[in-house]
């Protein structure tokens, strides 16, 4: 193959990869009514709770992950398989599956569920039950880009914050965390989507309260398509703006 | 400063010397010195004097690794302040960058900074520690070979003003020849200390004769009776006349120094001269040099002028050969 050609088959193909991401979306614009943008009742309330409780489990994430994360990259331990196993299960577990397990741990007839609900903490059907649904979709995913961000901090540079007076928490707050921010917002960007997204472990724990996943679901049986799309247009409206910021300044910083 | 040290892990490795001044410590590649370096910074599991079980964020050293290491999200002063305390951080380390002549690239990141501006940003975020004990990773490694010497200068002279004793490990002799004291590590211990002059005036083994760089060491064995003792230099395939202390039958490493060595002009060779032939021609700085192939070996002999022919007779003073056992 000449090399006048392969450049052109990298833009085509590149080009056609973007075509189809689109597709889609191209029908999803044109099977709208946009005359008759009606919404369901209850929609404004699923948008408040997706957002709402979204951000609560990405807080969660967020401040359970990065030490997690930060762990992982920086220790080798005996038994570190069971660890990367562990992680991978819970990426590879299928959404409902993972809702079915969480129903069993932490519902009203589980272990965990019993003891909580007997310190007043409902693991079904409720808000945490909600934010515990989105914590364990997008949790696995955080820790392991969050990793990655870590694991490209040299090591040397945290030490010599340490030679230079500094605490390992000091170092931690003043080198490896700004060094891994651009990776760090990666990884927060993608435990947003796959959090605010998620439908399978939701259904099952956090039928209520219903998030904008779990609302179009109902408004697609109640009413049909008509309903499910002006609420995934302000889906997209809400849930786009925070990925789509830290990726684009990622992509400023790294350039 | 006395430094005394025993690792365990990686390598089992203890040292035992004396930091005055700009000492270096001279070993080769593999030899653990980075290893003892970021010892006694306290990043390494291991026991010894100076900081023994202190944290690192305890000990009073300032550490300068190979590669400067930097914090690439700071610039020069933020580099330095890094180092400080207190409110007036941002004017101190101005100040430190004064000392090391950086002052007017304060708000440049380390990226935009050369080799050697790098390592005096590194040095005044190291002193700002205020350290008991500098400790220097190959100083020389990172720097551009046109401009090293005055940037070493500066950063000795740099330790001198600052009163501070520094120890950088290194396998440059060039780095060695301006120390104030040396020593020298080999098999992972130290086999030889003192200033450069003494140790160059009596190297203690081939092995610190090689760390210092000297050309034509190599390995023989003693033979023959007293007074007519004769070095059997066997990748050469010759025997050289020497006289030594050492007994008949030891196996040595041997010296000539290249400034020794007689190269015969045609026709004019005793019979007991050597033969080689010319490799390659070497001129520098340091003077004219020829390196030469007898045998299997080669060796390096200077040319103090004109030039020489293709195949040589040469000859070694048994008063320039310099034996150790080996």
């Amino acid at each position: 193959m000449s090399n006048a050609l392969r450049p052109r088959l990298t833009t085509f193909a590149a080009a056609l990869a973007l075509l189809l991401l689109a597709a889609p979306f191209a029908g999803l614009a044109i099977a709208t009514n946009w005359r008759h943008l009606g919404f369901a009742h209850g929609d404004g309330g699923a948008v408040a709770v997706s957002l709402g409780l979204s951000l609560v489990a990405l807080l969660l994430i967020v401040a359970l992950g990065t030490p997690l994360a930060w762990w992982l990259a920086r220790h080798r331990v005996r038994g570190q398989w069971l660890i990367d196993a562990l992680l991978l299960l819970s990426l590879l577990t299928p959404p409902l599956a993972m809702g079915l397990l969480l129903a069993t741990m932490y519902g009203p007839y589980g272990p965990a569920g019993q003891l909580l609900e007997r310190a007043g903490l409902l693991l079904t059907n409720s808000a945490p039950a909600f934010v515990m649904a989105q914590f364990y979709a997008a949790l696995p995913y955080y820790v392991l880009a969050a990793r990655a961000a870590f694991e490209g901090v040299p090591r040397e540079l945290e030490q010599i914050a340490l030679t230079l007076g500094h605490s390992p928490a000091r170092s931690f707050f003043q080198v490896s965390l700004p060094l891994a921010r651009l990776g760090l917002a990666a990884a927060v960007a993608l435990a947003w989507v796959r959090a605010l997204g998620e439908f399978g472990v939701v259904l099952i724990v956090a039928y209520y309260p219903q998030g904008i996943p779990v609302k179009l679901w109902v408004n697609l049986q109640d009413i049909g398509l008509s309903a499910v799309y002006p609420l995934l247009w302000v889906f997209f409206l809400v849930a786009l703006p925070l990925p789509l910021a830290l990726g684009l300044a990622v992509r400023r910083r790294l350039a | 400063m006395r430094v005394d040290y025993r690792i365990e892990r990686p390598v089992a490795l203890s040292a035992s010397f004396e930091v005055e001044g700009f000492t270096v410590l001279l070993g080769a590649s593999g030899e653990g010195k980075t290893l003892l370096l970021r010892a006694i910074a306290g990043l390494l599991p291991a026991r010894g004097e100076p900081f023994d079980g202190l944290p690192p964020q305890q000990r009073a050293v300032g550490y300068l690794p190979q590669g400067h290491a930097l914090f690439p999200h700071l610039n020069a002063w933020q580099n330095v302040a890094f180092a400080l305390r207190g409110t007036d951080r941002r004017r101190q380390a101005v100040e430190w960058l004064e000392r090391v002549g950086l002052a007017a690239l304060a708000e440049r990141r380390p990226a935009q900074l050369s080799g050697g501006q790098q390592q005096r940003v590194a040095l005044a975020r190291a002193l700002a520690r205020r350290p008991q004990l500098l400790l220097l990773d190959e100083p020389t490694s990172a720097l551009d070979p046109a401009t090293r010497d005055d940037v070493l200068a500066e950063l000795i002279a740099e330790v001198h003003v600052a009163g501070i004793p520094a120890l950088a490990v290194s396998h440059d002799p060039a780095l060695a020849a301006v120390a104030d004291r040396l020593v020298l590590m080999h098999d992972r211990r130290i086999v030889q200390a003192g200033t450069p002059m003494e140790v160059h005036a009596r190297p203690a083994s081939g092995a610190v004769a090689r760390l210092l760089g000297l050309r034509n060491v190599f390995r023989g064995r003693l033979a023959g009776a007293a007074g007519a003792q004769r070095l059997l230099w066997p990748e050469a395939g010759v025997s050289l006349p020497v006289q030594t202390m050492l007994a008949d039958g030891a196996n040595v490493e041997w010296h000539v120094a290249p400034e020794a060595i007689v190269l015969h002009d045609a026709g004019m060779a005793p019979a007991t001269a050597i033969a080689g032939s010319v490799e390659l021609r070497q001129m520098s700085a340091q003077g004219r040099h020829v390196g030469l192939r007898c045998g299997q070996a080669r060796l390096w002999a200077s040319l103090p002028s004109g030039d020489v022919a293709a195949a040589v007779q040469l000859s070694l003073p048994p008063s320039a050969i310099r034996c150790w056992p080996a």
